[in-house]
């Protein structure tokens, strides 16, 4: 077996051949794909920045992708067959991909010689890494040094932070010979060889000190590198000096023109190193550049470059910058100074993910946005090496971009993802509580305000803030618009009854009939019609039930507003006498129901509940059932009744197996019983049931022994006369095991036998009833002792069963004193409610005189309706306003009188004008999208403009008592939103998007 | 008398011959294997065959019934043995006292002042079935010392000894403390210094004929034979000229391995860490014309860069586990990548290396790659005839083939079987591990304690393993009787 030679020749590092690895595919990658030759994309987005000539399409623009590759750019392209087209929408902006002038990715510990030119970075730099942070940031191309902190650090290299192909990332290898003669320059520790080997001679060497030691001293060492590359008189010293090495990986670099960056901060370093690179005739990029922007004419005129680090270390503490005079304290300004006199600027900071941070700042004094966008892609690009492949959206340059959600140097954009050639290698991920940002020109909060211009955040199906000015998460997706106003609410409607005419029962849960989100719900919603409060066709004697919801929400969750929101009810009744009759009388005993329900909480808030856990199982005079209740493991509470009795029998049959454990629980019970049995009457009839219970005796020692214990839990299985006795049975004398026992109760001799086999031999135990103590003999074996026992329960214990028993239907157990909850009455519950003031009372009366007579019997109650119907409303506004929830009119917004003539009647406005609260409804199901024209009409028809939204909004979901919820544009509220392209209700304007719970509504 | 005394002389030197014949590592005795199955790793598998050694070197193989085995030869193995070759470390840094050096740039260095005979490492690859071991200087350097072959047999170096001055060490990979582009830097500087310093040496003698051979004279160094001629310079990438007008012997020490290196006479085994450091690893080796004799030693972090090492033909020695685990940055998921699938998918010459000096040895690792789903023939082959091949030992060792040296394990069942053992290994027809006189394995697993040792807890596990399995059965009876129920019916305790 022999290995194929491998292929010989020198190859740079750089250019191994990308064809030699076609069809390669990482997987570390994530979401990436490889760029392969005939894959064409097409991404689109609203506005593009070209950068070159600071060329921006805006209204939506498309970019081809061939090969990972730009093929074309413009605003109507014709897609070729076979592109994947990405749209990112007409919100978001294409930016060229962020090109960082400066970044950490292979920064090592610094060389040990002032001046090592031939340490490179590109071979530190990993091409297999993904830079997760810079991606996220929108860097695309990033400039990477060897090392930091000496007079010539090495080559630094131009390269790409992502993409598939290793080759492919490596765009300039040598784009600058980096250095740096500010202060950390001269910090060079000294430099030791040792010599091999050391020897007595030789000894093993000393760290000999290293240039430069000041400015001066480093604009010296470099004229002194430089020299000694040219004259040969000066070569030896500065071998001597520097290492021959560093003389010789010079040379190259000097002849291929590669730029000098060199890091000056102060204008006297500046200025040196400007005389240096005029005096040798070197291309020079200052670095830092930290005061630059006082001799920026000094620059302009020296032709250098100069790449700006602003000077605000991101998500990190403040830091001191000196008290004295000479103190620099940070500047941002520099670029602008800059920029005006016609230096070219690169702007870069500490962490490339922060970029589109850095260029924002440096906008201060004036600089422009297209200025500072340039400064952080085509200027970098130009200045080291990049420009044929990176840094501006060009036919034939490398598919790179950053998408944002908004202008590049706004303040709130963030990055929705980057492209590098041609493949989305980051997305915003999708957090769980996804946010959108609407910024419009015009923001009606429901109620009347408008905020110009406004914005809000929606997060998690709910508004998390309104105002001029929201927080723009990262990532979020924004939104802009003219108009948006509060979802639009149908007050009363029927969509989801699908023609039903049906009135259920008071207590019916409508939100079982409502289903999912179909099309026409879609429809409704985007018509702006986001919650529809759904009443049946018609009402019944107690009222039907009203609901609240959204059909087009995502969720069953998000659907239900509110269930049930309302009662309908009817005032006329056909004979008119009797109008209002049914009402009269509901309302009674609803009020009697609830004051029952008010008598019952108070008296709960003032009972204490008792301090001793347990009462005895007292014999109770009265028919309720009290019992000592703690042993709670009881179910099917027993109590002193004969029903009761006959329940533990048998479950005490059932239940034999399942007892262990309860012996030490019954202990502890106190035992007060005794003392009250001393409270029955005397000569009372022997008690039904004299056995079953838990006996405990102390039987007094026999031989010697200490005191022991006797205890007894029987049952009786029959309720009267003589009957069999099962149970168990622990006598410590004998030994600790509980022991199963049998026998017969004799009721006329009052004679209990008992028996049972225990782990010291069978035991048989005989005692006599006298009194309500039981007592006699037990013997064991040879052992035979006297005891006297005493019921301690009267209860038989019985574990807790797992599986489940049929509830009792009938009011749990009460303690003693505590008060009784009165029944639940479904159909009373809704008025009952009402009256508390939670939920709304719909009631539909049309007469002046009944609607006065209906406002008057609710008033009695406490009781604001909404009059739904209500023709006659407007003649006694004056009478009702503030005495009613609001008013559903009927669709009828104008009123004719032929008296009148052409003077028609507004009722609308005149109730609203009245103080009254009105609101539409459609009483149709998806006729409920004619609600904003009806507003529009009754707008044309006197109602005024903000009323008529407030009557849309905000005053129909205070009147369905769901004001909490929905119905204003207002922080904590549900996200029902409509953007319009126009003022609201305006007839010629539509609502264009719509978000029901913080989700848009697609078609 | 005399002829009684002649007569007699033949057996006593036969004697003497044979008990001198022992202590000779080379062999010259004949050995016969038989086992019941044989491995041969050259694509035949032998049902009760037979394995002929003379003089170190496999006479004959085959079934037994086929083969003559020689009358005076000794019969080791049986009918539950199963015969393989021995397996082959193709590199390890292992056996030394220390396996690095402080110096980065040290070619001038060999492991033979380093390697420890005695170490438990080499005990330890008998026991594993390891006979070729290639002992190279450790990963933390830029140029290491010169390595070289070794069996694990003898108690000197000489003994050991199967090719000295084998190999030079080479690391792409950042030293600790140091970045890529530092150990770039120096690996060129190195490079380009022995340029200069050969270009400098031939001028000095085209200026002054003689003028290396006084140096070396000077320096203490005798020029006698090969070492007094030049040669010309035979690299492939470049050349210095003239070189013929300098003695060999006259090269600096330092210098001269490298030049052995780059003449392509001297194997180089280029560590790597990670993707990034094969481009430059391979950068290095083609500039300097020395990429046909490279091998690389990856970690498994070096598989995203299987491409590259696949266009370039070297052959790779896997070192570290098999599975390189990683987390994505940006969807934060973890991922595994089973690196010896990488390489056998993309048609890379792969072997496998010891994961440390202990059980996770070769075999072990064959073991796990075939577990995580790698061709047994594969794994096989990485840990026989791979590591062979890139050893130049190719003719030698690597399977077990008429002419190809005597190294022979003899297992209690397959070689990757778990329940496998290494019953008796023999080193160029000599047998030179028995298990069943192997001490310390006895030692662990009889529970016999060693003299003069520490008394650990090992001798008392017999009883507590009884008085463990005691509570554990009244426990069980505890628990048994209380699911009986009833009110818990106990019995009361014998």
């Amino acid at each position: 077996m022999t290995f194929p030679l491998g292929s010989s020749g020198i190859l740079a590092s750089a250019t191994i051949l990308c064809a030699a690895l076609a069809g390669a595919r990482s997987t570390a990658l994530g979401g990436a794909e490889g760029g392969d030759g005939a894959r064409t994309v097409a991404l689109r987005a609203g506005t593009i920045h070209l950068v070159e000539e600071g060329r921006v399409l805006e209204g939506g623009a498309t970019i081809l992708v061939q090969g990972g590759k730009i093929l074309a750019v413009g605003g109507d392209l014709e897609l070729p067959p076979g592109a994947e087209l990405v749209d990112y929408g007409p919100d978001a902006v294409i930016v060229p991909g962020l090109v960082a002038a400066y970044s950490p990715y292979a920064t090592g510990n610094p060389p040990d010689r002032t001046a090592s030119p031939g340490l490179r970075a590109v071979d530190a730099f990993d091409p297999y890494e993904v830079y997760a942070g810079a991606l996220a940031g929108g860097v695309t191309t990033a400039y990477v040094v060897p090392a930091e902190g000496r007079l010539i650090a090495g080559q630094g290299a131009l390269v790409k932070l992502g993409g598939d192909d290793p080759a492919r990332r490596i765009v300039n290898d040598r784009a600058a010979l980096h250095g740096a003669i500010d202060a950390s320059a001269r910090a060079v520790p000294g430099y030791w060889e040792p010599p091999i080997p050391a020897t007595e001679d030789t000894g093993i060497g000393y760290a000999k000190p290293q240039l430069p030691g000041s400015t001066m001293g480093a604009i010296v060492a470099l004229e002194e590198i430089v020299d000694g590359i040219h004259s040969r008189e000066k070569r030896a010293a500065a071998e001597q000096e520097y290492g021959a090495d560093a003389l010789r990986a010079l040379v190259p670099l000097i002849e291929a023109r590669v730029p000098w960056r060199i890091a000056a901060q102060e204008p006297a370093e500046i200025r040196g190193l400007l005389e240096f690179a005029r005096a040798r005739r070197l291309p020079v990029i200052v670095d830092r550049a930290t005061a630059a922007g006082e001799i920026a004419p000094e620059i302009a005129a020296a032709g250098a470059a100069v790449v700006f680090h602003v000077p605000y270390p991101t998500n990190g503490p403040s830091v001191d910058h000196g008290k004295g005079r000479d103190d620099r304290w940070p500047r941002f300004d520099v670029p602008v100074a800059l920029v005006e006199a016609g230096v070219r600027v690169a702007v870069a900071g500490s962490s490339p993910r922060d970029l589109l941070f850095f260029a924002r700042l440096a906008q201060r004094g004036g600089l422009s946005p297209s200025a500072a966008l340039r400064s952080i892609t085509l200027t970098p690009a130009e200045l080291l090496g990049g420009e044929g492949r990176v840094g501006s959206i060009r036919p034939g340059k490398d598919a790179d971009f950053c998408v944002l959600n908004g202008a590049p140097l706004a303040e709130g954009t963030s990055v929705l993802a980057t492209w590098i050639d041609g493949c989305a290698v980051w997305s915003a991920p999708e957090p769980a509580t996804h946010a959108t940002v609407i910024e419009v020109e015009e923001l009606h909060v429901g109620d009347g305000r408008v905020l110009r211009p406004g914005q809000i955040l929606l997060q998690a199906g709910k508004i998390v803030d309104v105002g001029e000015r929201v927080s723009h998460p990262r990532g979020a997706t924004v939104v802009r618009g003219r108009v948006c106003m509060p979802g639009m609410i149908d007050a009363l409607g029927h969509l989801g009854l699908e023609g039903s005419r049906k009135v259920p029962a008071t207590d019916f849960a409508l939100q079982r009939i409502v289903g999912r989100a179909g099309h026409i719900s879609r429809r409704v919603a985007r018509e702006g019609i986001t919650t529809v409060v759904l009443s049946p066709r018609g009402s019944s004697n107690s009222g039907a039930p009203v609901m609240a919801y959204r059909p087009a929400a995502g969720d069953f969750e998000r659907q239900i507003v509110g269930d049930p929101v309302a009662l309908r009810l009817k005032w006329t009744e056909e004979n008119r006498l009797q109008s209002g009759q049914t009402i009269r009388d509901l309302l009674a005993k609803a009020a009697d129901y609830r004051a029952k329900w008010l008598e019952y909480e108070k008296a709960l808030a003032a009972w204490k509940p008792a301090a001793s856990a347990a009462e005895a199982p007292a014999k109770e005079e009265d028919a309720k059932k009290t019992e000592g209740a703690q042993s709670a493991k009881e179910e099917g509470a027993a109590g002193a009744d004969e029903k009761a009795e006959e329940k533990p029998a048998e479950e005490g049959k059932k239940e034999e197996g399942a007892k262990k454990g309860d012996e030490p629980k019954k202990e502890d019970e106190p035992k007060k019983d005794s003392k009250k049995k001393k409270d029955k009457k005397e000569g009372e009839e022997l008690e039904a049931d004299p056995i079953t219970g838990v006996w405990k005796a102390e039987i007094a020692s026999a031989e010697g022994r200490e005191a022991s214990e006797l205890r007894m839990q029987l049952l009786f299985a029959t309720q009267h006369g003589s009957g069999p006795v099962t149970g168990n049975l622990r006598v410590s004398a004998f030994s600790e095991s509980l022991i199963e026992i049998e026998g017969r109760w004799d009721r006329e001799a009052k004679k209990l036998i008992l028996e049972g086999l225990g782990s010291a031999g069978w035991v048989a135990l005989e005692g006599a009833l006298e009194g309500d103590k039981l007592q006699g003999r037990v013997a064991c074996g040879a052992h035979s002792l006297e005891f006297a026992a005493e019921r301690v329960s009267k209860k038989y214990a019985v574990a807790k069963r797992t599986e489940r028993r049929k509830e009792e239907p009938q009011a749990p157990e009460v303690q003693k004193g505590k008060p009784k909850e009165p029944r639940l009455d479904s159909k009373l519950e809704p008025v009952r409610r009402a009256m508390d003031g939670k939920l709304s009372v719909v009631v539909q009366v049309d007469r002046g005189d009944e609607i006065l007579a209906c406002i008057d019997a609710f008033a009695a109650r406490g009781i604001r309706p909404v009059l739904l119907g209500a023709r006659e409303a407007h003649f006694v506004a004056s009478e009702i306003a503030g005495r009613v929830a609001g008013v559903l009119l009927s669709p009828a917004i104008l009123e004719f009188d032929p008296k009148r003539g052409t003077d028609f009647l507004a009722p609308y406005a005149e109730l609203q004008n009245a103080g009254i609260s009105v609101a539409f409804h459609s009483e149709a199901e998806e006729g409920a999208v004619d609600l904003p024209l009806q507003a529009a009409f009754a707008v044309a028809n006197g109602l005024s403009p903000t009323g008529a939204l407030r009557a849309l909004t905000s005053d129909a979901a205070a009147m369905m008592s769901i004001g909490d919820r929905v119905g204003r544009l207002e922080r904590g509220l549900d996200g029902d939103v409509l953007l319009l392209d126009g003022p609201p209700l305006a007839p010629g304007s539509s609502v264009l998007r719509a978000w029901v719970a913080g989700e848009e509504v697609k078609p | 008398m005399n002829a009684n005394l002649l007569r007699s002389l033949p057996l006593v030197w036969c004697l003497c011959a044979s008990s001198s014949a022992r202590a000779d590592p080379a062999g010259g005795d004949k050995l016969v294997i038989e086992a019941g199955r044989i491995l041969t790793q050259a694509g035949t598998e032998i049902e009760n065959g037979v394995i002929v050694i003379e003089n170190g070197r496999i006479t004959a193989i085959g079934k037994a019934d086929e083969i003559k085995k020689p009358w005076d030869a000794p019969v080791i193995g049986g009918p539950d043995r199963v015969a393989f070759p021995g397996f082959v470390e193709a590199h390890t840094s292992q056996g030394m006292d220390r396996p690095n050096e402080n110096v980065e740039v040290a070619p001038f260095l060999d492991v033979r002042d380093s390697v420890d005979p005695v170490a438990f490492y080499f005990e330890d690859c008998l026991r594993y079935g390891i006979t070729t071991i290639n002992v190279q200087h450790g990963n933390d350097c830029v140029i290491g010392a010169q390595g070289m072959i070794v069996r694990p047999v003898g108690l000197t170096i000489e003994e050991m000894v199967v090719r000295p001055q084998y190999g030079l060490k080479l690391v792409a990979a950042a030293r600790g403390g140091h970045s890529r582009a530092t150990q770039m830097q120096t690996l060129r500087q190195t490079f380009e210094g022995l340029r200069r310093y050969l270009e400098d040496l031939v001028e000095k003698e085209r200026g002054e004929r003689g003028y290396a051979e006084r140096e070396a004279l000077f320096q203490g160094k005798e020029l006698e034979g090969e070492k007094k001629k030049g040669r010309a310079m035979e690299g492939t990438a470049w050349k210095v000229d003239g070189l013929e007008l300098v003695p060999r012997g006259a090269i600096d020490e330092k210098q001269a391995p490298l030049l052995d290196v780059v003449e392509g006479r001297r194997a180089a085994f280029f560590y790597c860490a990670n993707a990034a450091d094969v481009a430059n690893a391979l950068a290095i080796a083609r500039e300097n014309g020395f990429l046909a004799k490279t091998t690389l030693v990856i970690a498994p972090a070096c598989w995203q860069a299987v491409d590259i090492i696949a266009e370039a033909g070297t052959p790779v020695v896997l070192q570290g586990p098999l599975v390189e685990k990683r987390r994505d940055p940006i969807t934060g998921e973890e991922q595994e990548t089973f690196v010896p699938g990488v390489l056998r998918d993309k048609g890379v010459d792969f072997a496998l290396s010891s994961l440390d000096g202990g059980p996770r040895s070769l075999w072990y690792q064959a073991a796990l790659a075939v577990g995580l789903g790698l061709e047994r023939e594969a794994a096989m082959d990485a840990v026989t005839k791979v590591p062979a091949e890139i050893l130049g030992l190719g003719n030698d060792v690597g399977s077990l083939e008429v002419g190809k040296l005597g190294n022979v394990l003899l297992f209690s069942g397959d070689p990757l079987g778990v329940t496998s053992w290494v019953e008796e290994a023999v080193v160029e027809g000599r047998k030179v591990y028995d298990r069943r006189e192997d001490v310390r394995n006895r030692h662990l697993l009889e529970g016999i304690q060693p003299p003069n040792t520490a008394a650990a807890a090992s001798a008392e596990e017999p009883k507590d393993q009884d008085a463990a399995a005691q509570t554990r059965k009244e426990k069980e009876t505890e628990e048994t009787e209380k699911k009986d129920g009833d009110g818990g019916k106990r019995e009361e305790k014998p």
